[in-house]
Order: structure tokens, then C-alpha cells, then sequence
């Protein structure tokens, strides 16, 4: 057992592994065992042929440490039926190779191969609100007044509480930060806008709406966190007629603009805010139920115009119940169109080019069955990732690819009720139904090896 | 199955240490500072990393990463304070070094320190809030080492000190240098631009301000450019030796400031050794030096642009109007085109090929090229004289050379008609006397001033190529069908001119001699026979003619002389003296020409065919004239030229002029119908700007002329004025 040159030895908890310095290389130096090996540890450097006792000795599961060295070897991720992950990420966080973990763990976000890996059941007495997907693959739930956080390892940590202010609303501005939108209470003049730590849970900053440098108290409705200038976008309705959309710096913290609610255009109530960046410009939309007639716009900060909208009021004289309705819109920008879904889970769109077109409804409601009328249905939402289209209905979603946005895929489970709301992110998927308060993961598993 | 026993076996033990020791945290952390202490004292080789991580591992893992963190804090604070002592305690030139050996220390123990601290760094530190242990470590080295108050100030005096010693021509050690600002860097950008940038500019500019008020007194402007250039290469220099690559932009215009907008008119204006100097030395590495020093500061350029302008039109005015110059016409233009070489080299070699420049170069030969007015004249004489000698034995492309230097004169031409006019003259006599050198040379002319100023420029010129061309054809002909009457007797070469398209003058034919009368009746019968509904003219003020003659000792000579010459020769054949009247009234001759004929025929020395009494240099109208019996010379054939001017004289330029005027005024009240045409009503000052915009490629109009053709339109009602506004022209259709 001479190490030769280049070899490696370990005695992790009593078991001896070899291996080379060019497989723990892909730890990199800031991982534990990249940093074991570094120079500086060892100021003497063995000659050839001695050191037969170099040998790091780890104090360590050596099960474990096999998972994660053949991990080192391979860049895959294999692990023995039984060992608990949470062991796994355990030690993987001991050596700094969670990461790699992570990486190795699901491939990038397809929406055609998606599996179902989990379902956690949430503990919240009542209908979730929203859910909202993190960057690194962790993910939060709004219920009422909470919303809870889960890492990518899907373990909950502290839930974030806003003492009975209603939450809007919820979205990412990294993993380690969550913003959350509320309800203000009558007369209590809370509400508003804050960022909160997903690991803690604690409050770090507020975001305040002043209106000739008077700070005013404001119910926050829907998010949109711009990608490219970091800046966050909300829809805001104050006491005094200070109803419109606001702007802040994501890095600072501060408020940069406000757009005030042209007349005929409801942005303070808006249920969806979507940041073009092509067109550097932002897509409201303001939805049935809480508006009868849908309003959709699209607004230019940088002149306070509106330069492109479109609405249902005045289309038809009589709105019977079977009328179709628009109840959710999400922008395409590359093929400049908004796409929008009905009752039925028509899918609609809406030329972005001209300015007084109607909706092109496809006809794709009489493919698929409709669900008995007396089961309880949630308003369907819209979704895009990287060129796929997803639509959610009662208890599935759909996807769509291709220019014709043609159905490839449908992600359904056998329980839990219908979806109200799902969420794309860190090449994940996840789907929040309603009756059950669970949440699904869907993931892409890794390429095949061949 | 043995793995799953050995998990399950650790991970208890992990629970059994959490309950064990209510001074475990204590004691970890004991071991964790006497490391850092050991790292910090070189003394590391003892310590095992997998324990101290370890170490550290469970202290945050049992929720003691404040302790850690907070303990990190004091035992590297605490180091770095003994590291500031030892630096403040290092002898004068040493400073520096220390100081850079314990940034060394520093940086190497905080990344073991790091190391040890890894599990810390992931978990407590991005959920608490706190600064990462790489961060922290510099942090505390600013503030312990860098801010602390005798390190600060010194180490600034120190940097700059050798700055400056680098400047006065000394060797510093470059390297050392680097790696002190290169941890001022590392510390943040904002403590390098702190606590040395900004003061580092400071002294920069006013050294460099002392410096260039010294060279100034005691260098001239070219000297002086060449010390700035050398200052501000030495400055990028230093940059990309040992300073931020962000303040080579900053430095590099503290010296630009300080060297040269502050001193620009004084170098420009420099005596002796200004701009002006320069550009006539033709200096062009001076030139360009200052061209991209210039460059580099606000309004630099156009410094630079302003005093060659006005060197160019004081020197070309002068140019223009040495009455020593006006005497020889090619030479006139030969120097206008040699400035102009002279001016387009500096450019080309100096100044980048600014469009700058070059339009300046352009606005300043138009302005003095047209502040004489006989530059069309002289323009069209220079091409005179190149089309009929200078080129010969030129090759085609220098022919084209030439030619298109000329072309670039005749764009700054204001009077593009009168150098038309000229040219037409000059192109006359060119092709009557078959002096032209070259046909493709004048054609190429041609077709560069109608691409210059289109077809209309050109067509009159075109007219008589063809002329020309078809003279020679019809000659031929006639030639053929004469050929049996052909004998001794004499011949003519006739050329046929369109009237129009040549500058004739109508003057009223001479009467030829009978020898040659006969001849050409035949012609004018052979040319009218073929074309019907013409007419002829003879234009004998225009021709030439060779002929034989036989003097005393019987030596024969052939004489080559203008059609009224060889009139006025031809009464020798029948008389031997003539007076000045008997000539007049044989010939019929206009008295000025008569007079110059006569002048070339008997005045000239070595061609004196005639001989007059009494003898003097000018004709008087008493004169008697003999034929020259004892006229020698050694040529057979002898030209006798005609006294006249290449330039026009006084009277002819009035005339030329006069004619140009003429030509002008239908051109300037076409263009007043067009424009009124199209816009109905118009005021006067309107008129006139639109009127000269249109015209401007031909000629610069004068508003006084201007005013006297709406006039005469008015009168001739083509206009009106309007009723009530006096001001307003109205079109009448």
C-alpha cells in the first residue's frame, strides 16, 4: 500500500479510502477537503517513497464519505436506498460539497420530462394563497397572515408571520431573501411591503410609499421583481387616492418612482405585474373576480404613458356566467403576444403589436373534458419557462411548446384537489393544491448516462 | 449491511458529546484561538487541520457560532494591533517593507484561518448577517493597521514621496510599490481612491503645474511638447506598473490639464517658435505631436484649427495680391497649388487626416482664391498652359495628377462662369491652332467639369470637339471632290464652327486675296451643296496660314503667320512699299488688329519680313512699309507670332467681364421665375437667398443685381408687387 504519487489516502471513521488529487480537485479549494490538501496544512511535503503514514484521518460516517467521493469521481449523485438524504446533506455540508449535491441531484428544467419527487403537506388551516419558487430550489407558501419557507432540501425552517395582516403576495430576490406584500388593516396602518430573511424568518427591511414626502401607509398587492435592473415593482393602493404602482431598488431598499393610476386603467388593484425586459416596460393585468371587466396594460416608466392596452369592457352588452371570461394573462414577449386563459382553460391570445385587437381564442376546450360542474374548481393560472407554456386546471397542469403552442405534456396527480396556484424556479416546479394544502415537486431527473 | 451499523453508530455519537460538557464551547474555543495564535506566530506546523475544523464544525453546529465568530473578531483584532506596533516601530526606509511583509502574514493566516472556519463561514455567517471571515479580515486590517494614525499618515508621505523621487529621474523599487497599492486596492476600492488616489492627484497637478510653468520660460514650443509627451507616457507608464488601471483616465488628465490647456495659447502663439513656425518649416513630427497632445484637452483642436486658419488666409491673401505674382499667371497658380500640396501633406502626415482641418484648409482657400478675380482667368491659363506644352512627356496618370489638382482650385472658384467663359477662349484658340497636346488630357478635363458641374457646364465645350472632328471629315470631302482641280495654286483647311458654341466675335471678314478667294467660293459652293439652310461666315481674325517666300539672295523661307498677315503679305507680292493707308484699304483689317499685325511683322527682330520707315516700336498711321529684301534666318520655316498678350489686357478683361455680367442676368431671372413659380408669393430677402443657394455652384449673385432683374421682370410683368405688403413679389402666371 505505498502511496505513489498523486494518490491519496483517508481513514474516514476507521475505513481507509484511496483515491487521487485530481478527483478531490473537483471539490475545489473551498471545500473542506480542498482545503485539507492546500499547502499550507501541509507544510512538509512527503518525499517519494516515505509516507505510507500520510494518511488524513476524518472523523467522519465513512458511508456517507463513499457517496460523495464517487460523486467527486463521477459528477453523479448515487445513493443507497438506505441512507436518509437528510444524512447525506448532512455530511455533504460538513465537506462544503453541497453544492455539487444540489447540482447532481436533478437536471435542468424541461418541461416535457418532469417527475413528481415529493409532496409535502403543509400544516395551514386554511387555502394557501400562493407559491412561490426560490432560485436555488427552495420554495414558499403564503397561507393567510404566513408563509412558509423551505430550503432546496425541502426541509421547512422558520415560518415568516405578519401578525394577521393578510399576505398578497410573496416572491424571491435571492435565496436568502424573501419580499412579502400585505394587506393593510382598517385603521391600523400596517401593511405594505417588507423583506424577510428565508433562513430566520426575520424582518429586514420595509418598503415605504411617500407621496410628497409624507410616508403613507398602503396595502401591496402583486409582485414583479425586474430581472435585469433590480428593481421591484408592486401594485399599491393607499388611503388617499394613491393608488397606482410602485418602484424600488432591490439593493438599496428605497422607493425610485411611482406610476399614478391613469384614469379607465386599474393598476392599484392589479392581480399580475410582469417585467418586459425587451421592451424595458411592465405588463399589468387587473382580473376577474376583482374587477368585472379585465384590464391589461402595458406602462413605460421612463414618460408615465401607457403604451399599449387592451380590455374586455363594452365587448358584449349581456355577461351571462358562460361568457368567457379572461382570469389569468402572462406576457410572451418573443413571440409579442399575451397569452391569457378562461374559464373552461381556453387558452387566448392577444397581439402585442396592435393596440385594438381582440383575443384569438384556440379552440382547445373541446379536446379535453371538462370536470363535473359541482366540484370545487380554482381559477386557472398561467406560467412560461425557456419557450414551454404551462397552464394549471383543476387538478393538473399542461404544457404547451412550439409556435402553435401545442399540448406536449400534462403533470396530473391522483390526490389533493385542484391546483391554485404553481410556480417555476431553480429548475423546479411546484404545484400548490388547494384542498389538501400539500405541495408537489416536479424535477427533471439528470441526463441519461448513455 | 456493516456501513449502516457504523452510520448509526456515529451519529450517537454525535448526541452523546451534545449533552457532555457544559464547558465544551469554552474549551473549543480555547483551541481554536491558541491555533489562530499559532498561525498568526508561523508556528502552524503542529496543528492538525481535520480536528480544528472539526472543532469549529461542532461549536457552530451547538449553536456557539456568535462565540466563535465574536471571538474571531478579538484574537485577529488583537494580532493585527502588535502588527501595527511592530510596523510603526521599522526604521525610516524600512516602513514600507514591513509593512508589506505583515500584509503577506496577514493574507496567508486569514486564509488558514478561513480554512478552519469553512463550516462557519457557509452556515452562521449568510444566515446571521455577519461579514464573511475573508472580509472581515481586511476590514480589520484597515482599520486596525491602514486607518490607524501614525501608519496613515505616513504611509501616504512614503508613497508619495517616492512617487515624486521617481519623477525627478531616480530608481524605486517598482515592485514593492505594487504591492503596497495593490493592498489598497484589495482593502476596496474606496480606501485606494481615499487614502491615495485623490491626494496622489493633488500632488501630481501641482507638480506638474510648477513643472510646466518652468519649461515654459525656458523652452521653446517644440522642445516643451516634447517634454509633455514624455511626462504623460511616463505617467501611463507608472500605471501599469504599480497603480490602479482606473487611474490612468485620471492622472493622464491632471498632466493634460496642467501642461497643456493651461499653457495652449501661449505655445501656440509661441515667438519664433509657434505654430506658425512650425507650419512653415513643415515640421511634421512637431505637428503631429501637437496634434495629439491638443487632442487630448477641451477646445484643443480648435486652437490649433484657429491660428492655422488664419495663418493660411493671411499668407494666401498676401499670395494673392503681390502684384509680382499677377505678372505670370502659371506661376500664380503653380503656388496656389504648391500651398495647397503643402497644407494637404501636414494634414495627411500630421493632423490624422482631420475632416476638421481639411474643411478649414478648404474654407480658407476659397476665401483668398476668390478675394482676387482674375483666379478663373488665371485657373483656366494655368490648364492653357499645361494642355498645349506642359504636359508633353508626362505620363497619363501625372496628367490626371495635374489636372485634378486644378479641379480642386476650380471648387473654390466663386465664379465658376467667368472661369467658363475663359476656358471656352482659351480652348478656342487651343483647337484652331492645333496646339492642343494631348486630346485625351483636354477631354478628361472636360469630363471632370461636367462631373463637377454637370452637362450644362459642358455641352458648349463638347460642341466643339465635335466641330472639330467633323471639319477634319468634311475637309476630306471636299478634297475628293475637288481632286482633279488640285494643282499648284493653294490650298485651305477650313473648320466649320457652330455659332454659339465657340467665343466668336462677329467681325467683319477681310478681304482676302485673290488666290485664295477662289479657293474658297469653291468651298463655301462644296459645303452648302451638301448642307442646305446654312450659312457661312469667314472668321479671318481666327486663322493661319503658311506661306512660301523668296527673299533677295534668293533664299526661300516659309512663313508661318495669322490669316490677316498673310493678307497684308500678300499685297508685297505686287508692290514693293506700301503705306499704312494702302494697307487698311487693300486689306480692310480692323486698325487695332492691322496695327498689331504690322508691329509682328516689322518690328520684331530675327522676323522682320517688313520694314518700315521710320523705324520705331510702335505703328503710327503715316508709316511706310517695304519688304525686307535682306531678311535671313536660319530656319527654314520661320513663325511670326501676333503681339498679342496670353493675358488679356485692362480693356479685354473689362470686356470679359462685361460679357460675364451679361451672360449672368437671364441665369439670375431664370432662377427668380422658377422659384416664383413654385412658391407664388415670396418677400424680397427671400428671393434673394433662394436665388443665390440656386445659382451657387455657377456664381455668387449680387443682391443689387438681384433687385434690378425683379425689377425688369416686374416691368416686363412676370411679378408684381402685392398691394399692400410693398415687400411682396407675387407670380403672375
Amino acid at each position: 500500500m505505498a502511496s505513489r504519487r498523486g494518490r491519496i489516502r483517508f481513514n474516514v471513521g476507521g475505513k481507509i479510502f484511496e483515491t487521487t488529487a485530481t478527483t478531490l480537485a473537483n471539490a475545489g479549494r473551498h471545500s473542506m477537503l480542498g482545503a485539507l490538501l492546500d499547502d499550507s496544512w501541509n507544510p512538509r511535503q512527503p518525499a517519494e517513497g516515505e509516507a505510507a503514514e500520510a494518511e488524513y484521518f476524518i472523523d467522519r460516517n465513512p458511508a456517507c464519505f463513499a457517496v460523495l467521493l464517487d460523486l467527486l469521481r463521477t459528477g453523479e449523485l448515487h445513493v443507497p436506498p438506505n441512507m436518509p438524504e437528510k444524512l447525506l446533506n448532512r455530511e455533504a455540508l460538513f465537506y462544503g460539497l453541497l453544492d455539487q449535491v444540489r447540482a447532481a441531484r436533478w437536471g435542468p428544467f424541461d418541461g416535457n420530462r418532469l417527475q413528481l419527487v415529493d409532496s409535502v403537506s403543509g400544516r395551514a388551516p386554511g387555502d394557501g394563497t400562493a407559491i412561490r419558487a426560490g432560485p436555488d430550489g427552495g420554495c414558499c407558501v403564503a397561507h393567510g397572515s404566513m408563509v412558509h419557507v423551505y430550503d432546496w432540501m425541502l426541509e421547512e425552517h422558520r415560518p415568516i408571520s405578519l401578525d394577521y395582516q393578510q399576505v398578497n403576495d410573496v416572491g424571491y430576490i435571492d435565496a436568502e431573501s424573501i419580499v412579502i406584500s400585505a394587506r393593510e388593516r382598517l385603521g391600523k396602518g400596517d401593511g405594505g411591503m417588507g423583506v424577510f430573511s428565508s433562513s430566520t424568518g426575520e424582518l429586514r427591511h420595509r418598503f415605504r410609499v411617500s407621496h410628497y414626502d409624507q410616508v403613507k401607509s398602503f396595502t401591496a398587492g402583486a409582485l414583479s421583481l425586474g430581472s435585469s435592473d433590480y428593481k421591484i415593482f408592486a401594485s399599491c393602493k393607499g388611503r388617499c387616492n394613491e393608488y397606482g404602482i410602485g418602484v424600488w431598488d432591490q439593493i438599496t431598499g428605497q422607493q425610485v418612482d411611482f406610476f399614478y393610476e391613469p384614469p379607465g386603467c386599474c393598476l392599484g388593484d392589479a392581480d399580475k405585474l410582469q417585467w418586459l425586459d425587451g421592451d424595458k416596460c411592465l405588463m399589468v393585468a387587473t382580473l376577474f373576480p376583482r374587477t368585472d371587466n379585465c384590464f391589461i396594460g402595458l406602462l413605460d416608466f421612463r414618460d408615465k404613458s401607457v403604451i399599449w392596452s387592451w380590455s374586455d369592457a363594452g365587448t358584449s352588452v349581456s355577461l351571462s356566467l358562460d361568457e368567457k371570461r379572461v382570469l389569468h394573462a402572462i406576457a410572451i414577449e418573443d413571440s409579442r403576444s399575451i397569452c391569457v386563459v378562461n374559464q373552461y382553460d381556453d387558452l387566448g391570445f392577444i397581439d402585442l403589436r396592435s393596440n385594438a385587437g381582440g383575443v384569438r381564442w384556440s379552440s382547445r376546450s373541446k379536446l379535453t373534458n371538462r370536470k363535473a360542474p359541482n366540484e370545487e374548481s380554482c381559477y386557472p393560472k398561467l406560467a412560461t419557462h425557456d419557450g414551454q407554456l404551462f397552464s394549471s386546471m383543476n387538478d393538473g397542469i399542461s404544457v404547451f411548446c412550439g409556435p402553435e403552442w401545442v399540448l406536449t405534456s400534462t403533470l396530473r396527480r391522483s390526490y389533493g384537489g385542484s391546483i391554485c396556484d404553481f410556480s417555476i424556479g431553480g429548475d423546479r416546479l411546484f404545484a400548490l393544491h388547494s384542498e389538501e394544502n400539500v405541495f408537489d415537486v416536479w424535477e427533471t431527473p439528470p441526463s441519461p448516462i448513455i | 449491511m456493516s456501513a449502516q451499523k457504523k452510520r448509526t453508530f456515529k451519529i450517537e455519537a454525535f448526541k452523546h458529546r451534545v449533552e457532555l460538557d457544559p464547558k465544551y464551547a469554552e474549551r473549543t474555543w480555547k483551541v481554536l484561538e491558541h491555533a489562530i495564535h499559532e498561525i498568526y506566530n508561523h508556528n502552524a506546523s503542529g496543528l492538525s487541520f481535520e480536528e480544528l475544523y472539526r472543532n469549529a464544525y461542532n461549536m457552530v453546529l451547538h449553536k456557539y457560532g456568535e462565540k466563535l465568530y465574536s471571538g474571531l473578531v478579538t484574537t485577529m483584532s488583537g494580532h493585527l494591533k502588535e502588527i501595527a506596533k511592530s510596523i510603526e516601530d521599522s526604521q525610516g526606509g524600512l516602513f514600507l517593507e514591513e509593512l508589506d511583509r505583515k500584509w503577506g502574514d496577514h493574507n496567508k493566516a486569514l486564509q488558514m484561518i478561513r480554512d478552519i472556519l469553512m463550516y462557519m463561514d457557509r452556515t452562521f455567517v449568510p444566515s446571521n448577517h455577519k461579514t464573511p471571515v475573508h472580509e472581515l479580515g481586511l476590514n480589520l486590517w484597515r482599520d486596525n493597521i491602514i486607518h490607524s494614525g501614525k501608519i496613515q499618515t505616513r504611509l501616504l508621505d512614503t508613497l508619495l514621496d517616492l512617487i515624486h523621487r521617481e519623477r525627478t529621474g531616480e530608481v524605486i523599487n517598482r515592485s514593492l510599490m505594487r504591492n503596497i497599492t495593490k493592498m489598497l486596492m484589495d482593502l476596496g476600492s474606496s480606501v485606494y481612491q481615499e487614502d491615495f488616489e485623490k491626494p496622489f492627484l493633488e500632488v501630481s497637478a501641482s507638480f506638474y503645474s510648477g513643472e510646466s510653468q518652468q519649461l515654459i520660460e525656458c523652452c521653446d514650443c517644440g522642445e516643451y511638447l516634447r517634454k509633455a509627451e514624455r511626462r504623460l507616457t511616463e505617467e501611463t507608464e507608472r500605471v501599469s506598473h504599480y497603480l490602479d488601471v482606473k487611474s490612468e483616465v485620471k492622472i493622464t488628465s491632471v498632466v493634460e490639464g496642467e501642461m497643456i490647456a493651461n499653457h495652449m495659447q501661449r505655445l501656440v502663439h509661441m515667438e519664433n517658435s509657434g505654430l506658425v513656425n512650425i507650419l512653415v518649416d513643415d515640421r511634421y513630427e512637431d505637428l503631429s505631436r501637437m496634434y495629439n497632445l491638443f487632442r487630448r484637452v477641451p477646445d484643443g483642436l480648435s486652437t490649433v484649427r484657429d491660428v492655422m486658419t488664419s495663418h493660411l488666409r493671411e499668407t494666401g491673401k498676401q499670395l494673392v495680391s503681390d502684384p509680382e505674382r499677377l505678372k505670370d499667371p502659371v506661376d500664380f497658380v503653380q503656388h496656389l497649388l504648391d500651398e495647397k500640396d503643402k497644407y494637404d501633406k501636414i494634414i495627411s502626415k500630421a493632423f490624422n487626416n482631420d475632416k476638421s482641418f481639411q474643411n478649414a484648409l478648404n474654407s480658407s482657400f476659397e476665401y483668398f482664391i476668390n478675394l482676387n478675380n482674375r483666379s478663373p482667368e488665371f485657373i483656366s491659363l494655368y490648364v492653357d498652359d499645361k494642355l498645349r506644352k506642359g504636359l508633353k512627356g508626362v505620363s497619363e496618370e501625372d496628367v490626371e495628377v495635374v489636372l485634378d489638382k486644378v479641379m480642386m482650385l476650380f471648387r473654390y472658384l466663386q465664379e465658376k462662369d467667368v472661369f467658363e467663359k475663359y476656358y471656352k477662349q482659351h480652348l478656342a484658340k487651343r483647337l484652331l491652332s492645333g496646339k492642343t497636346a494631348s486630346d485625351d488630357a483636354e477631354r478628361s478635363m472636360i469630363v471632370k467639369l461636367k462631373t463637377e458641374c454637370g452637362y450644362q457646364f459642358t455641352s458648349k465645350l463638347e460642341g466643339m470637339f465635335t466641330d472639330m472632328k467633323t471639319s477634319v471629315d468634311t475637309m476630306q470631302g471636299f478634297y475628293a471632290s475637288q481632286y482633279s482641280e488640285t494643282g499648284d495654286g493653294p490650298t485651305v483647311a477650313v473648320q466649320v464652327l457652330t455659332t454659339g458654341s465657340w467665343p466668336t466675335q462677329p467681325s467683319a471678314p477681310c478681304n482676302l486675296p485673290a488666290e485664295i478667294l477662289g479657293i474658297c467660293d469653291k468651298f463655301r459652293t462644296y459645303y452648302l451643296g451638301t448642307h442646305t439652310g446654312r450659312r457661312l461666315t469667314w472668321q479671318t481674325n481666327m486663322g493661319t496660314a503658311d506661306i512660301k517666300a523668296t527673299f533677295g539672295k534668293g533664299q526661300k523661307h516659309e512663313l508661318n503667320v495669322s490669316t490677316y498677315q498673310m493678307c497684308i503679305l500678300m499685297l508685297f507680292n505686287s508692290a514693293d512699299q506700301l503705306t499704312y493707308r494702302e494697307i487698311e484699304q487693300g486689306t480692310d483689317i480692323p486698325a487695332p488688329d492691322l496695327k498689331r499685325c504690322l508691329q509682328s511683322l516689322a518690328c520684331v527682330k530675327g522676323k522682320n519680313v517688313l520694314r518700315k520707315e521710320p523705324m520705331s516700336k510702335d505703328i503710327a498711321e503715316d508709316d511706310a512699309f517695304y519688304f525686307n529684301d535682306k531678311f535671313t534666318s536660319k530656319f527654314i520655316k520661320v513663325k511670326i507670332g501676333t503681339v498679342a498678350a496670353q493675358k488679356e489686357s485692362e480693356p479685354e478683361k473689362q470686356e470679359t467681364r462685361q460679357r460675364v455680367e451679361e451672360d449672368r442676368k437671364p441665369q439670375i431671372e431664370a432662377a427668380i421665375v422658377r422659384i416664383m413659380k413654385s412658391r407664388r408669393v415670396l418677400d424680397h430677402n427671400t428671393i434673394v437667398t433662394e436665388v443665390t443657394s440656386q445659382l451657387q455652384s455657377r456664381f455668387l449673385p449680387n443682391p443689387v443685381v438681384i433687385k434690378k432683374r425683379i425689377e425688369s421682370l416686374i416691368e416686363r410683368e412676370f411679378l408684381e408687387r402685392d398691394k399692400n405688403d410693398r415687400k411682396l413679389y407675387r407670380y403672375l402666371a
